[in-house]
């Protein structure tokens, strides 16, 4: 019977046990201490002073800073040339059409990208997971988490290098080697439009995917060998086991992966920063970018850049709550 | 005598009042102390001796000399930082401008004004000043804000003799065909099949085109003043389209570099050193010596030809030279004038200095062997006592130096009698290449500013390189390109236009 679609023993299990854990949890609601706020601060001082520096860095670095959004009100630019423009920054915003298109590009990017290396991540850890020999498990697991410690300019470099259309560039030269292409239609990965998307997307899994796997091999590590042993004495072979045991344990790492990246997707700014160049700029341009390009000119307004600031914190502010709600719905509780 | 003493009293108080204005009308401006000077890496760097030329400027100005020198790529972004914070005691005194940033700075109110310094300086007096106009060609509305030590210098087309040997040349082109008849040429020869190489098509930075002058030749893609005082848009010209298709033909033909999008200048370089391409255009002066020595460096055959500019182009375009200035937030700016300007261009030590570098650090006259290089390619020269030489590089030793911040071939100041230290003896190649550019050039219409410019001129400037690079490379047609950029920046455009023209 193994492998029918209607029985999923540990699915079923798995959910019974939580259901039970949930309402344990809400029925109990234990006060932290009954012990007066002031004890409890002298009793736990060490753990106070331990967090000084951390609540220091949090103010001086991320909430001292925030004063300076009032600025997104102001022309400024220059210390001698501040004035009060209302809203004249946020009308101007909205009708400069780069704008638009590096908001459209910041979406289109980030969630593909998004997608993809989750994706790649759970192929490749379940492919890991599924290694025998510990030994080539570890040696690949360390070479696939390497790229993730080079830096975006050297890694920029080195595709720039590979992806050229001269002598110099690999990939071009194998195409041409393997006869899929001619001399002369080497393939401008970086300076095409057609082609960046693309090459962005797979660098970014070369980089990425390897780290992004620490999450899933974790979970895959923590699930009872039982299940696998039960499945095989059932006669389940490979592909059952993983179908029916591994992927639905990995489902809520996935979505949790997923539902915590989604409300960082704004804040792409240094891999398109080091790849982009003046060919690819409407497909490439995302809001950090822009940002950058109209602050650091000859003759920046800083208070439109802190419009334009403001504008991209306010949609991943709503990301971070829409993910918050999504989160309570599927995990049971909320990312914030 | 109630009344008494409310005249005492009210004599008192004017009396207070006027000894008051007068010590206000007769304070002096605070003696400096210290002088705080931001600059990008022209100047020597920590790594090459900046200590040593330091200290050289403190003893002869008698003052301490604080030396800030972000990145060089990060270098505006330091500047515009700067200038944005309020807390004006975090300013340098002294800032290095490139001219856009001048006329941007100047016209916020950002600088000092010297017009009246330089009027009554005794650098004027001093007669050093060869150039006078090019100090006063830098001024903003008839106001001086910044000195610019040298001339501007600009881009020059090289082309090696050894490509011309090989392709069966004898000829260096005068004119747009055989110019591109030689580029023809040279792609045969090339390994990666292309003639010349460029650091993108466009730069943020006047005058533009200067790495390309040939297929842009009278196209100017930014304002610029007519003859009879009206501005117009250069980008929106015929000229400029004419370009545009001249650059198609370039990328199809294979005469550039098709990855001139993602090149930087340095990657340029060194595509030409190591033989990739036959042409390239680069700076006049002492870099033609530079890109010789690296030729030989790389054990290649070093003569190029410093070619004239074919007779489309007419005139190779000088750009206005980056520019030094005495920040608003200076405390005396009298003094700062006298301290740095009239070291930096004093016609003896603090000019050789600023010039050469420091004595037996960049440059020296003792007798010695100076190694340049590493494994096969190290080099000896020798040099006997009282024979002037630059010493070798002291961070990467692979060459010996070339000037400090003054290219002495554009220099505006001429050293007293006795006073230069090399005795004039500049490197040929690099004499002839600055006698060539400067006999066939003309300097780059004048950049302006004003409260519009500010407002829309970067982001005109950004799609004005995007899409010159996207019709180049074939993503979009001229006719499209030219539709975007009205239908994008088209009333911004119109807004400059008449705030330069209703002025």
């Amino acid at each position: 019977m193994w492998g029918c679609s209607v029985w999923q023993p540990h699915d079923y299990l798995l959910q019974k046990g939580c259901d039970l854990m949930e309402k344990k949890m809400k029925k109990k609601k234990t006060p932290v201490s009954n012990k007066p706020l002031s004890v409890r601060l002298y009793t736990y001082r060490w753990f106070y002073v331990m967090f000084l520096p951390v609540l220091a860095f949090l103010i001086v670095f991320h909430y001292l800073p925030l004063a300076g959004i009032r600025y997104m009100f102001y022309s400024y630019t220059s210390a001698f040339n501040i004035k009060w423009v209302g809203l004249d920054n946020f009308i101007d915003l909205v009708s400069r059409p780069p704008f638009w298109n590096s908001f459209i590009n910041t979406l289109e990017l980030s969630i593909i990208k998004l997608l993809l290396n989750t994706f790649m991540a759970v192929i490749i850890s379940l492919l890991l997971n599924e290694m025998v020999n510990i030994y080539f498990k570890k040696i690949t697991q360390t070479i696939i988490y390497l790229p993730h410690f080079m830096s975006w300019v050297v890694t920029a470099s080195v595709f720039t290098l590979i992806l050229s259309t001269y002598s110099s560039g690999l990939v071009n030269t194998m195409l041409k080697t393997m006869g899929i292409i001619e001399a002369g239609e080497e393939i401008s990965f970086l300076t095409s439009t057609e082609w960046w998307r693309f090459t962005y997307y797979l660098i970014n899994i070369w980089k990425d995917t390897g780290w992004g796997t620490i999450v899933f091999l974790a979970t895959l590590s923590g699930i009872s060998p039982d299940l696998y042993e039960a499945a095989q004495i059932d006669g389940a072979n490979r592909w059952d086991r993983m179908r029916w045991i591994t992927f639905p344990s990995l489902a809520n790492t996935i979505i949790t992966v997923l539902i915590l990246n989604l409300a960082k997707i704004m804040n792409l700014f240094e891999s398109v920063f080091v790849l982009t160049n003046d060919i690819v700029t409407e497909v490439s341009q995302v809001l950090q970018t822009y940002t950058y390009d109209i602050t650091f000119t000859s003759a920046p307004d800083y208070g439109f850049s802190t419009a334009v600031g403001f504008f991209r914190s306010m949609v991943g502010c709503l990301l971070v709550i829409i993910c918050n709600f999504a989160s309570k719905k599927v995990r049971g509780r909320g990312i914030v | 005598m109630r009344k008494t003493w409310k005249k005492l009293l009210a004599l008192g108080l004017a009396a207070t009042m006027v000894a008051g204005m007068t010590a206000c009308g007769g304070k002096k401006a605070a003696e400096l102390d210290k002088l705080t000077i931001l600059v990008d890496n022209t100047v020597v760097n920590t790594l090459n001796g900046q200590a040593q030329f330091e200290a050289g400027l403190e003893e002869l100005m008698g003052i301490d000399i604080e030396i800030i020198q972000p990145d060089h790529s990060g270098y505006y972004d330091t500047v515009g930082q700067t200038f944005a914070n309020p807390d004006t005691t975090q300013w340098p005194d002294i800032v290095l401008l490139g001219s856009t940033y001048y006329a941007t700075y100047a016209s916020q109110g950002l600088l000092a004004d010297l017009t009246e310094i330089w009027e009554k300086s005794d650098l004027k007096a001093s007669g050093v000043i060869a150039d006078e106009k090019t100090i006063t060609d830098y001024a903003i509305d008839g106001k001086i804000y910044g000195i610019a030590p040298a001339r501007g210098n600009g881009c020059m087309t090289y082309v090696k003799q050894s490509w011309l040997d090989k392709a069966g040349i004898t000829k260096v082109p005068t004119t747009y065909a055989e110019y591109t008849a030689m580029l023809d040429a040279f792609v045969a020869l090339s390994p990666d099949g292309y003639a010349i190489t460029s650091p993108g098509l466009v730069n943020n930075e006047a005058p533009y085109v200067n790495y390309l002058p040939e297929f842009f030749q009278s196209a100017y893609p930014d304002f610029y003043q007519k003859e009879d005082g009206t501005w117009v848009d250069g980008f929106s010209e015929q000229a400029m389209k004419d370009a545009l298709g001249r650059l198609i033909d370039a990328y199809n033909n294979g005469w550039i570099d098709k990855e001139f999008a993602t090149n930087k200048t340095s990657t340029c370089r060194d595509k030409f050193y190591a033989d990739k391409c036959g042409v390239f255009t680069y700076w006049a002066g002492t870099w033609a010596a530079t890109l010789s020595d690296k030729l030989i460096a790389a054990g290649l055959d070093s003569e190029l030809v410093a070619m004239k500019p074919i007779d489309e182009v007419g005139q190779y375009i000088e750009r206005y030279s980056p520019v030094w200035a005495i920040t608003s937030a200076c405390e005396n700016p009298e003094q700062a004038f006298d301290l740095f300007f009239g070291t930096m261009l004093d016609g003896s030590k603090g000019q050789v200095l600023w010039t050469f570098g420091a004595e037996d650090v960049h440059w020296s006259k003792k007798a010695e062997d100076v190694v340049v290089g590493s494994g096969d390619s190290t080099k000896t020269y020798t040099y006997g006592e009282g024979e002037f030489h630059f010493k070798a590089n002291l961070e990467t030793g692979d060459s010996q130096y070339k000037k400090n911040h003054i290219d002495p071939v554009l220099s505006i100041a001429k050293f007293k009698d006795g006073e230069d230290v090399s005795n004039a003896q500049m490197d040929p190649r690099a004499s002839a290449a600055a006698d060539i550019f400067f006999s066939n050039c003309t300097i780059a219409p004048k950049i302006v500013s004003n409260d519009t410019m500010s407002k829309y001129q970067s982001a005109i400037m950004s799609l004005r390189i995007e899409l010159v690079s996207q019709v180049a490379a074939g993503t979009i047609s001229i006719e499209d390109a030219y539709a975007r950029y009205n239908d994008e920046q088209g009333a911004n455009i119109q807004a400059i236009l008449d705030s330069l023209n209703n002025k």
